[in-house]
């Protein structure tokens, strides 16, 4: 299955994607996919170059290599046209419009959805997945707590239909419990047929729900693990010590 | 001293406050779209009166589309702006700095080009309502200063409507308040920056149509109008449109006040006082936060 992925299934394929600030590569050239219907996490220590990478992926920085959504080349400088081609991000600490109501907040992740009835349909699905923020919709979003405000920024992506939905570090600063709950729906998600390419620090968590991980360190992917292979986490500790 | 003039002149100073406050959330829209203070601001005010004077003595064309047609052509020029000398600053990441003074630069040019194609005579546009003014006890309320009021509340109104009821309108906030995160939702975060430069200009248009049958207009009014409606957005806190108006509005009655007080001479020098005041006591305006 690792290898398998013809053309066909592959969803996202990042290929010799480099990224710099100013002067400094902060990510070498780098291949990743991202096959059909895969939760693939990304996985490394702070400094990695994980956040850098999805910037690069969405053209948030200066970048340079290819990035394919299902075939066809991604423009490498507008995060506007790859949203509007169903790449979408939930940036690292979430990117929600504080000072707008919750319905604000969803009403704007569908900004390019076309109908009313369109609309309902994927309000419905983020209700059902977070049921909570039907509670807060009148709610102003800065004042919901923590992990609400992370269930926010993954109901506002999903309200413009992601075609694959890429997450920065969705448990940072929530309580383990809420963290769970977090990788719980989108593990839910993902078993929708979602894929799903997730970014994340705590290691164990990502890959209970992934089905292939990259480690990456220092701005480059170092391994390719199977986490159903892994038996003890001593073994990625591994990776980062030879 | 004579102060019986003093509710007079704080009726025009109400007057004139308004369009400091229209100038102001000119602004702050272009503000919190981009972080760009546009000081082509004053342009737009000079623009909307030289145009709607153009349209109605040489044209014949009725008052009211004589200023339409100039609204409309003034929030084009902002569109123009956004695009020939905003938007290649942007696009190779100029620092702030240098879209700020491009904007200056863009000031003179269409202030030096109306010069030369409209000459350097003051112009002058008649009252809306040609009626002596109304007496409400010893107070002589002009028709002009009535429109001024009614027309800049209204303006105010519909765009605060515009910012909370529309998609377009919160698209445009959310630029304002995250502009990354809007782009990542697929918000055209560029097109709303033109569309912030068009309506700015479109409130400087409609700023100068109101004021220039209580005064004229010419190829150099833009500068002062720039300063005064800054200073409006300073006091209302940069970035609060309705800050802003609030802070037109006491501006206007400063400069009233000083003018009765002090004299006529005084009237720059109270509002720069205010400026500075606010500058070292409440930078974040009267609705921010002590600092």
């Amino acid at each position: 299955m690792t290898e398998a992925g013809s053309a066909a299934t592959r969803v996202l394929d990042v290929a010799g994607l480099s990224a710099r600030y100013g002067h400094i590569e902060a990510l070498h050239p780098t291949d990743v996919r991202v096959e059909d219907r895969e939760l693939v996490a990304i996985l490394g220590p702070n400094g990695a170059g994980k956040s850098t990478l999805m910037r690069a992926i969405m053209g948030l920085v200066e970048n340079a290599g290819t990035v394919r959504f299902r075939g066809r080349p991604l423009p490498r400088r507008a995060p506007e046209a790859c949203a509007a081609d169903g790449v979408v991000l939930v940036p690292e600490g979430r990117g929600i419009f504080g000072p707008m109501s919750v319905a604000e907040n969803l009403e704007l992740g569908a900004y390019l959805s076309g109908s009313k009835a369109e609309f309902e349909r994927r309000q419905e699905r983020v209700f059902s997945l977070f049921p909570r923020l039907k509670e807060r919709l009148s709610q102003v979003a800065g004042s919901l707590s923590g992990g609400e405000q992370q269930m926010l920024a993954i109901g506002r992506a999903l309200m413009s239909d992601p075609k694959i939905l890429l997450l920065d570090e969705p448990s940072l600063g929530l309580a383990p419990r809420v963290v769970e709950e977090i990788l719980g729906s989108l593990s839910a998600l993902n078993r929708e047929g979602l894929p799903i390419l997730l970014v994340e620090q705590k290691a164990p968590l990502a890959l209970k729900i992934a089905q292939r991980a990259y480690l990456l360190s220092v701005g480059r992917v170092i391994a390719e693990i199977d986490p159903r292979k892994v038996s003890s986490y001593d073994e990625i500790a591994h990776y980062y010590l030879s | 001293m004579d102060l019986s003039y003093l509710p007079q002149i704080a009726l025009s100073g109400i007057g004139i406050g308004c369009i400091y406050g229209l100038i102001g959330i000119g602004f702050c829209v272009i503000y919190n779209a981009s972080g760009i203070v546009n000081f082509a601001q004053g342009a737009f005010v000079m623009l909307g009166g030289m145009i709607t004077h153009t349209m109605l003595h040489r044209y014949g064309v009725p008052m009211i589309a004589s200023a339409a047609i100039a609204i409309a052509a003034v929030s084009l020029a902002g569109i123009v702006i956004e695009r020939v000398v905003v938007r290649p600053l942007w696009n190779r990441n100029a620092t702030m700095f240098v879209m700020i003074l491009a904007t200056l630069a863009a000031q003179i040019v269409i202030e030096r080009s109306t010069l030369i194609v409209a000459g350097d005579q003051p112009r002058t546009l008649p009252a809306f309502t040609d009626l002596p003014p109304m007496m409400l006890g010893g107070l002589a309320v002009s028709y002009q200063f009535l429109w001024i009021v009614a027309a800049s509340l209204a303006t105010v109104a519909a765009l605060a409507l515009f910012f909370k009821t529309t998609l377009v309108g919160k698209a445009m906030r959310a630029c304002a308040i995250n502009r990354e995160a809007a782009a990542l939702q697929g918000i055209p975060v560029s097109r709303m920056l033109a569309l912030s430069f068009a309506l700015s200009a479109a409130l400087g248009a409609i700023a100068g149509i109101l004021i220039t049958p209580t005064q004229y207009t010419a190829f150099n009014v833009g500068v002062p109008f720039a300063i005064n409606g800054f200073i409006a957005a300073i006091v209302g806190g940069f970035g609060r449109p309705l800050g802003a108006f609030v802070g037109g509005i006491m501006l206007g009655l400063a400069q009233a006040i000083a003018i009765v007080v002090f004299g006529a001479g005084f009237k720059n020098v109270a509002a720069l006082s205010v400026l500075l005041l606010f500058l070292f006591v409440r930078p974040s305006g009267i609705f921010g936060s002590a600092k």
